[in-house]
């Protein structure tokens, strides 16, 4: 109940259009190499937008320019309506509290076990918190995600779907309200990746979580997509749901779904 | 190519510079991670002790061998003890201990963190709202720093054992008498610079160490260039720092 209050608090601090990230003529290069150019989104709350390209198109290099580990050459990043680009470092740690990622290569403490891998971001920002509260959130998560037998494993005695689970499980414990996914079903079998998959929309359920998914995985995209942004050249090329751009008779589109 | 290696050393100059100055910048600042600075200093001290301990040993009791048919040849086989203990707490024991620390933990430094920054743990620490260089750099540089010191004093007092080991195995020095005259010619002044020396060897041994790891790029083939070049860059600084103390401490009229 409690949870559900600070919930509804917070979402009343999302913008008046309702965007919760709106990016602006955002361009990104790297010498020569313009990955992004002119690019411009915006997600809103609850949504899953999935975010399809080659690999090399800046897909990553996108939610990293979100999530403020890149900077961009020009353009404006606005979460929950304030600018990140120009943010201190102090107000980026607190906007990134509000925001998971998880990561393409899960990103997991190879020296901690499974429960010091959550516990990491909760003694470094809920400190006020018991050692019972934390053991609940500990749980919650795991349970989340279907491994709560996990506790005091290493990362490396983990299967690769279980460390994506945990990694997202680590996501969860923060409870952010956007949560920023790379390929997250790259490198796992079909049925795990669909697990994976299923994971997102019912986190999206319980958490009211909105979301970013970078994929070119079609089940996941067919699976998560409220909305598909296709990039390609570092645009903004189409926009639509899965059954509208899979009706697409744009070639460039097109090779996505065939 | 003669300018290429110039420019890349000086750009690698540069970074080593600004990495450090972000060091002193970070460590003067809140949050202070204590606990992690701890476990930090168990793995560079604790983990460290045998093979320095070793080492020392060897040194002591191969330098008093080696020396001891000189000294015979000019009829000053009695001040074997003095000449050797002179050497050793002067330099040999923090020069060696020092260089043990680039290559074990400069490498290990070096590699840990190339290994985390080529996984994304670094990025996933700072996405967390973690300052990395604070968790990471700033608890182990602090560490080699106050830890290769008290590692360099137990290698003196090992060292001087091996001494007394060796100048037994050619002739017979009792125990009394051995350490009466080591403290004769052990005076604080040899003590003092060679202790205070091996803070800077600490110091730069983390940062390299750190910085090569932080900084590392290229995947796996990274990970192992880095390490690599930690011991490389860590070892050549020990023997530039030790250069410069021996010049203070002689400009100085320490000796």
């Amino acid at each position: 109940m409690t949870e559900l209050k600070e919930r509804t608090e917070k979402q009343e601090r999302v913008p008046q259009n309702g965007a919760i990230i709106s990016i602006a003529g955002l361009n990104k290069a790297f010498g020569e190499n313009k990955v992004l150019m002119d690019f411009n989104m915006e997600l809103f709350p609850r949504e899953n937008v999935v975010i399809l390209g080659k690999s090399g198109a800046g897909k990553s290099v996108l939610i990293k320019c979100i999530i403020g580990l890149m900077l961009p050459d020009a353009g404006s990043i606005k979460v929950f309506g304030s600018e990140i680009t120009k943010m201190k470092t102090s107000d980026l740690d607190k906007m990134r509290i509000r925001v998971g990622f998880l990561f393409q290569s899960n990103a997991l403490y190879d020296s901690m076990t499974v429960r010091e891998n959550l516990e990491f971001p909760l003694r470094r920002h809920g400190t006020d918190k018991s050692k019972k509260e934390i053991a609940d959130m500990l749980h919650e998560a795991l349970s989340q995600v279907g491994l709560a037998h996990t506790l005091d494993m290493m990362p490396s005695e983990l299967s690769g779907g279980m460390r994506k689970r945990i990694a997202l499980a680590r996501t969860l414990i923060l409870k952010p309200e956007i949560i920023l996914y790379d390929e997250p079903t790259t490198g796992l079998d079909p049925i795990t990746g669909r697990g994976i998959s299923q994971l997102i929309l019912d986190i999206k359920e319980r958490y009211g979580t909105a979301s970013i998914i970078i994929s070119h995985d079609m089940n996941c995209v067919r699976h998560t997509a409220d909305r598909i942004i296709v990039l390609i050249d570092g645009r903004c090329y189409a926009m639509g749901t899965y059954e509208e751009l899979k009706r697409s008779d744009d070639s460039k589109v097109k090779q996505f779904f065939e | 190519m003669k300018n290429d290696v110039l420019r890349n050393f000086l750009l690698e100059t540069a970074d080593l510079s600004r990495f450090a100055w972000r060091f002193f910048r970070e460590a003067l600042r809140p949050r202070y991670e204590v606990g992690e600075f701890l476990r930090q200093c168990f793995f560079v001290g604790y983990k460290s002790l045998g093979l320095v301990g070793i080492t020392a040993f060897i040194m002591g009791l191969v330098i008093t061998i080696q020396s001891r048919p000189t000294l015979v040849e000019f009829g000053a086989e009695a001040w074997l003890p003095n000449m050797v203990s002179v050497s050793l707490v002067r330099e040999i024991a923090p020069v060696i201990t020092a260089l043990i620390c680039a290559g074990k933990i400069g490498s290990g430094m070096g590699a840990e963190l190339g290994s985390m920054r080529v996984t994304e743990q670094i990025d996933a620490m700072e996405v967390s709202g973690t300052n990395p260089f604070k968790y990471l750099v700033v608890t182990r540089v602090f560490a080699t720093t106050f830890m290769v010191p008290l590692l360099a004093i137990m290698a003196d007092a090992i060292s001087l054992f091996g001494a007394y080991i060796g100048a037994n195995i050619r002739g017979i020095v009792s125990w009394q008498l051995f350490w009466a005259k080591t403290w004769d010619s052990v005076f604080f002044s040899d003590f003092f610079p060679a202790f205070i020396k091996t803070f800077f060897f600490g110091m730069a041994i983390g940062i390299v160490g750190c910085f090569k790891g932080y900084s590392t790029s290229g995947g796996t083939e990274g990970v192992g260039k880095s390490a690599n070049a930690a011991v490389v860059i860590a070892s050549l600084l020990v023997f530039i720092i030790d250069l410069i103390a021996v010049r203070i401490t002689d400009i100085l009229n320490l000796n």
